[in-house]
């Protein structure tokens, strides 16, 4: 190698600094013009969203008055009244059984299991959350539909998108009574506290604006779910619906109208029922971000 | 941060079943996956369909071949994983290296909205706007100026748009904002350190991301991949609305297949009472669980640790 | 060339540097030459800007956010942060070396061929001038049977002469280095500095150190920073017996050991 002395009489500055050569001039510039064109990329999410949130409002709200809103009349099959409480009534079912399992799971995970056990555990939580949901549909339907002898129903419906939501309440659960500081817990046991106390007394507050963030969570992810309750229910034009009866669901009445004709007041209805569950769920996302930035938790280590 | 680090007092006191009651929970998505396989397994009644069952002959009642659907899967996941990969890689490097912070901090939820969007919103969108589109604009593009490249000839695709493309599209944007924040947070993993290291060797930030940076972040990419793919794999009924499900190989890019999660979801109905229908779609259905489980479990171990952000099937 | 009254040729120049973050002074109106074929120590308490003024050498400080930075720092006659000088460039000359080591996860060559690997030289001109700089910085006796290891399986010290190599290799005429023995055992820092020894007789070296004894041991000339401000710059050893700066003299009294 020409040692750096030896280049000390030679090489000026002018000639190592402004180095026009090719293959560095297009180095340098290379890396300027990929600097503004990876960025646009942004655009092939940006745009889409912009475009179907603009499309699915332009088709629904001409024909949204406030009488399709609300209208639960039998009759009158255009409206969403009945989608959109019966929707209510199977999430109300559903979060609640789901918040049931899952918070018992995660914190029993997070509490009481041995670390490998807890591992295995939540290495299947992961799993179920990657499982299709029309894995789960099937489930539900093969075990609570026919197995069970509920039908197409309410009930089926709402168990099994219960079962769709748990694991990731359970998940959340965990990742908050795991992420208890130390020194806190020790300090709870070792003034004597017994392990229901802590985890009622002590953890719960502390835990609760993640577990929070989770159910919300776990409830825009299930709203929007149609594999579930499409498989296990059948639809309903009356409400309230009874345990063992047909039900509507929002997505269930996007299946049924998509492929209207245009211009049909059916095919609008599907617009408007996409347009609530749009508004639902972007609400529940912001939701989710805000307390989210607020706590500053995510899933970590735990869940790998 | 569990049991084996929890001082011992608490399980002197109570009984056998105050020691064991506390863990029962624990093993609710154990319990729930095991009851998923138990239950598929049991309405497949194990059959056995014999090799036929992997043949491309699908006419129930008589033969049950679900190479078609699996193929139609991959046909429809692989090439919108490649697409989810680039644009989010490319997205990725543009957030960590190119774009100030306070860009990012704006742009990066509008990615993160695209998985919060329920799949038939997509579907619907799919079906009536995105479709024609590629029906009247994009395909009849391809097919006019790259018809000479086999399998973009033949015959002329569907005016309705409905096919192969348009099923490709909307996976690639169900997918990418599970591979973005993936590689995302593998290039954010790098350390300081050794990113200035290679700046200061006289690299160029992009020289430096391609020969510093994502060596050393390939496993998360790598995960990003396989969960991407995961999730394209088994989306259901957005592609069961604009991808013209019929159970045939499609003839050409344009044409239109079957996946195995749209098959399952339209089938279901027209299978009630038919016990053999019905096991055949159960053991389809497991063969799905088993492929998205494997997928899912690789992707996970591949990184040390993931950042799991709550998005749907993430 | 420039060469100055004492004979030495001046390679870098630094002419009334000032780097600010928002109104804050990290670095006050700070002036000095370096010449080649020396090793200047920079001391001084932990906040005085010494790692800033080792960064702001090849335009590294420019990565970090929020900082505004006047004067000019001449490199053989040229200012380096003229708007028409890539930092890209820079830094070919201009090399360093951090505190910890940072090799790449790729093979002990592939670590050093990095630098001359983006300019696409040859292959055979790389293998020459990798040889030679493993020799510079001492490393070339333990690696020269394997050069496809991993780089990974070095020690760190082996990891830190590695990175100085790596650095050596585009050949610079400048070399920083960043408090590199801070995260080494006292076998490893003795290598290093033994290496920093040899290189100073070739290189401009300006070394950043809080062990004022290092200090003692490598170097030709110290430059002392308090709060931003250079109080003082000198032969070695008049520095550490005679300070002229009674802050001088109250760091060195309380560091050296």
């Amino acid at each position: 190698m020409a040692s750096a002395t030896a280049g000390l009489g030679t090489d000026t500055a002018q000639d190592l600094l402004f180095d026009r050569s090719f293959r560095t001039r297009w180095r340098l510039g290379f890396d300027k013009v990929i600097g503004w064109v990876l960025p646009l990329l942004f655009l092939v999410a940006i745009i889409p969203i912009l475009d179907l949130v603009y499309y699915i409002a332009s088709q629904a709200l001409p024909t949204l008055t406030w009488t399709v809103l609300t209208s639960t009349n039998p009759y009158d099959p255009d409206a969403l009244g009945v989608p959109i409480l019966s929707t209510a009534a199977i999430m109300l079912f559903a979060t609640s059984l789901a918040v049931l399992l899952g918070l018992f799971g995660g914190v029993a995970t997070a509490e009481f299991l041995p670390e490998r056990a807890a591992g295995w555990v939540r290495m299947t939580a992961n799993m179920l959350v990657g499982t299709p949901s029309v894995v789960l549909g099937y489930f539900g339907y093969f075990l609570l539909v026919i197995t069970f002898g509920w039908g197409l129903s309410f009930v089926a419906g709402s168990v099994t998108l219960a079962f769709f939501m748990t694991p990731y309440v359970f998940r959340i659960a965990d990742l908050a009574y795991s992420s208890i500081p130390r020194p806190i817990r020790e300090a709870a046991y070792g003034s004597g506290a017994r392990p229901y106390q802590y985890v009622l007394r002590v953890a719960a507050p502390i835990a609760f604006p993640q577990i929070l963030n989770g159910v919300f969570l776990a409830l825009a992810i299930g709203v929007g779910e149609t594999a579930p309750i499409v498989l296990t229910t059948t639809q309903s034009v009356i409400f309230p619906p009874t345990i063992y009866s047909p039900v509507t669901f929002l997505t269930g009445t996007i299946w049924e109208n998509f492929s209207q004709p245009a211009g049909s007041p059916s095919l609008a209805l599907a617009f408007q029922a996409a347009l609530i569950l749009l508004v639902v769920v972007v609400a529940l996302n912001i939701l989710v971000r805000v307390i989210s930035a607020r706590y500053q938790k995510r899933l970590e280590g735990l869940y790998q | 941060m569990s049991a084996a680090t929890t001082p011992h007092r608490h399980r002197s006191a109570g009984t056998v079943a105050g020691r064991i009651v506390p863990f029962v929970p624990a093993l609710i998505p154990a319990a729930l996956l095991l009851g998923i396989v138990v239950e598929l397994l049991i309405s497949s009644k194990l059959t056995n369909f014999g090799l036929d069952f992997w043949g491309s002959n699908w006419n129930p009642p008589d033969h049950w071949g679900i190479a078609i659907f699996v193929t139609g899967s991959l046909l429809t996941a692989l090439p919108a994983l490649f697409f989810a990969m680039a644009i989010g890689l490319g997205i990725a490097i543009a957030s960590t290296t190119y774009l100030p912070g306070w860009i990012t901090r704006f742009l990066d939820p509008f990615v993160d909205l695209l998985a919060g969007i329920p799949s038939i919103v997509y579907g619907i969108w799919g079906y009536l706007l995105v479709a024609p589109f590629f029906g009247t604009v994009i395909n009849p593009a391809l097919y006019n100026h790259l018809g000479f490249i086999p399998g973009f000839g033949g015959v002329a695709p569907r005016a309705d748009g409905l096919g192969l493309p348009v099923g490709i599209f909307i996976l690639t944007l169900m997918a990418l904002p599970i591979t973005t924040l993936l590689i995302r947070d593998a290039l954010r993993s790098v350390p300081r350190d050794l990113w200035e290291a290679g700046l200061g060797l006289g690299a160029t930030r992009w020289e430096t991301m391609r020969h510093v940076a994502i060596p050393y972040g390939s496993r998360g990419i790598l995960s990003a991949a396989f969960l991407g793919f995961g999730r394209a794999f088994g989306e259901t009924v957005a592609i069961a609305m604009v991808l013209n499900v019929v159970a045939t190989y499609p003839i050409n890019v344009y044409g239109s297949t079957a996946t195995m999660a749209s098959e399952m979801f339209l089938l279901l109905d027209s299978a009630f009472g038919n016990s053999q229908y019905l096991a055949a779609l159960s053991e389809m259905a497991l063969v799905l669980l088993v492929i998205s489980l494997a997928v899912n479990i690789i992707g996970r171990r591949l990184v040390a640790r993931i950042v799991t952000y709550e998005v749907a099937g993430l | 060339m420039i060469a100055d009254e004492n004979g030495g040729t001046v390679v870098v120049s630094v002419q009334h540097l000032t780097v600010r973050a928002k109104q804050k002074k990290i670095l006050d109106d700070v002036s000095l030459d370096f010449e080649s074929s020396s090793l200047t120590a920079v001391v001084g308490p932990s906040g005085c800007g010494k790692t800033t003024f080792v960064r702001s050498l090849n335009r590294m400080v420019e990565l970090t956010p929020g900082l505004t930075i006047d004067g000019a720092i001449l490199y053989l006659g040229q200012n380096i942060y003229d708007p028409h000088v890539n930092p890209v460039m820079v830094r070919r000359r201009i090399g360093m070396v951090f505190q910890r080591p940072t090799v790449f996860p790729t093979s002990i060559f592939e670590n050093a061929a990095f630098g001359l690997r983006l300019v696409g030289e040859e292959i055979s001109v790389i293998e020459k001038n990798v040889e030679e700089a493993l020799r510079r910085s001492g490393l070339w006796e333990e690696v020269k049977d394997d050069l496809d290891r991993p780089a990974l399986s070095l020690s760190g010290g082996q990891q830190q002469r590695l990175c100085i190599a790596r650095a050596l290799v585009t050949q610079p005429r400048v070399l920083l280095m960043d408090e590199p023995t801070s995260a080494l055992d006292p076998a490893a820092t003795q290598r290093v500095e033994a290496t920093m020894q040899r290189l100073k007789e070739d290189y401009v070296v300006v070394l950043v150190t809080h062990n004022v004894s290092q200090a003692a041991r490598v170097s030709d000339r110290i430059a002392v920073l308090h709060q931003g401000h250079l109080i003082e710059v000198g032969p070695t050893a008049e520095v550490l017996e005679r300070p002229r700066n009674p802050l001088t003299a109250e760091f060195i009294t309380g560091r050296f050991s």
